[in-house]
């Protein structure tokens, strides 16, 4: 299926355009952290980075949001949020990760509300007025009518560009060679999608939760810094 | 070889923790060790060894430990784990069930587990808590011994305490591009974590570069080390139990010369 042949291709361009004023853009997804410690400074570095983070964070952001167009496709009720709320803190152990997540959601929920008024959305909100980014965004593309594949899609494709643009800030690299590189992960971030959407539609519990001990200590650490000293990106 | 074994303790009208089932079956040999001149009110002892040569390719090995209300087990590992490749296909797989009642206490702090050429081993562990459970539970991964590139480790963490999932996670070592980016393991060889439901948690994380010690959404708390070697992961697991305000010295391993951490070193 093509990614732009059923309804809401529009909602899912706008949801993964960096424009999307969800508040995306102040955070590097512990790129800032990986920076400070000399770990990633060229492109071969930030290459290896946005691979391990795609196929870690971005895999479980990819299964919670095509689960979570699922259930707004199914005018799920309330106890299904409530259940993607709390299993995706249960895979998410890092404090600061769990915070970047919900200020994101709270963001995009906030935008979501005015471009896609929907009573499924305020069910989602009235569970929690911070839901997790993912499932806000598989929210708000199952209400604008698109695919559990599309919205695992967007946000694969958001757990690495926001950091690409990151290093972008930080290290002053070639924006041509980033976007190259974004754009060689496309096959990954296909698989990955394509692969939450099989599973979107199982019980939240059995959802997969892969995680990635590096990026749990980067985001403590930028938090901990981010605290004495000032730094560009909120995580 | 598929074993399952089965550990029970529970609290006697004396108030002491007593071991009421215990069945090994090779691989898995389960040794208590209380002393008779241990603290009465102390915790029951046991030892997990493997009288042979596992977990090989082929191996499905199972534990289930029932910890009854108000009792407490400490249950210790006496040597590493080697995850070997078997000669039969479809790797090995370690599966432990933990049940811990109301008021009970389960410490699980196993010796590493190395993870050495051509494994293909799944370790999972599920724990389900209820009410005031407490738990300890420590995981050291090392991949490959010394020199050695690491065969596959897939391991998978679910705990709920009243049907509430408090942590579940999968981690993936052993694929070289993934081990070696800076998200995942950034090139580190010892994975060292432990899971605490042991009273109070920490208000605020506690962090160095390497270590934190997590608390997590809805209770619990989660330490977790990345480190060259397992005297460095030792250090740093020390460090961040220091910061656990349910732990006491003894228990975090800080008391001088009193208490390493347990199967480390």
């Amino acid at each position: 299926m093509d990614v732009l042949e059923v309804t809401g291709a529009a909602a899912v361009l706008s949801l993964a355009d960096s424009r999307f004023p969800g508040g995306g853009h102040v955070h590097s997804g512990g790129l800032e952290e990986a920076v400070a410690r000399g770990l990633a400074t060229d492109e071969r570095q930030l290459a290896s980075f946005l691979y391990g983070r795609l196929r870690t964070a971005g895999e479980l952001a990819a299964v919670f949001a095509a689960a979570a167009t699922h259930a707004a496709r199914q005018r799920a009720d309330r106890k299904t949020w409530i259940e993607l709320d709390v299993e995706l803190d249960a895979r998410t152990p890092s404090p600061a990760q769990r915070e970047a997540s919900r200020a994101q959601g709270r963001g995009t929920a906030r935008a979501g509300r005015a471009a896609w008024p929907n009573p499924v959305l305020d069910d989602l909100l009235a569970v929690t007025p911070r839901p997790h980014h993912p499932v806000t965004v598989g929210a708000l593309v199952g209400i604008a009518g698109g695919t559990p594949r599309q919205a695992a899609l967007s946000v694969t494709y958001l757990s690495v560009s926001g950091p690409a643009s990151a290093a972008v800030r930080l290290l002053g690299l070639d924006p041509f060679g980033v976007n190259a590189v974004v754009v060689s992960l496309s096959p990954e971030m296909e698989r990955i999608a394509a692969e939450a959407a099989e599973q979107a539609e199982l019980p939240a519990t059995e959802l997969p939760a892969p995680n990635a001990p590096a990026l749990d200590l980067f985001a403590e650490a930028h938090d901990r810094i981010h605290r004495e000293e000032v730094r560009l990106f909120a995580s | 070889m598929k074993a399952s074994a089965r550990l029970v303790v529970e609290r006697d009208s004396a108030g002491r923790s007593v071991v009421r089932e215990l069945r090994s079956m090779s691989p898995l040999t389960l040794v208590p060790r209380r002393s008779l001149l241990a603290n009465a009110t102390g915790p029951a002892l046991v030892h997990l060894v493997s009288s042979a040569t596992a977990p090989l390719g082929g191996d499905d090995l199972e534990l289930s430990v029932l910890v009854g209300p108000g009792a407490h087990l400490r249950l210790h590992g006496v040597a590493a784990t080697l995850a070997l490749p078997g000669h039969r296909p479809g790797g090995s797989r370690m599966t432990l069930h933990l049940q811990v009642a109301d008021g009970g206490r389960l410490e699980y702090l196993p010796e590493p587990t190395v993870v050495t050429a051509r494994a293909d081993h799944h370790a999972e562990l599920c724990a389900d808590l209820a009410g005031d459970a407490r738990l300890r539970c420590r995981e050291v991964l090392v991949l490959g011994r010394s020199g050695e590139r690491p065969g596959r480790l897939r391991s998978d963490i679910r705990l709920t305490r009243d049907g509430d999932p408090l942590l579940r996670q999968r981690l993936d070592v052993g694929d070289p591009t993934l081990d070696s980016t800076p998200a995942h393991l950034a090139g580190h060889r010892v994975l060292a974590t432990e899971l605490l439901v042991w009273g109070a948690d920490p208000a605020e994380p506690v962090s160095g570069d390497w270590w934190s010690l997590a608390p997590l959404a809805r209770g619990g708390s989660l330490a977790t080390v990345l480190a060259d070697d397992t005297v460095a992961a030792d250090r740093m697991l020390r460090t961040a139990l220091a910061a656990h305000p349910g732990l006491d010295k003894a228990e975090a391993g800080t008391a001088d010369g009193v208490t390493r951490v347990a199967g480390i070193a």
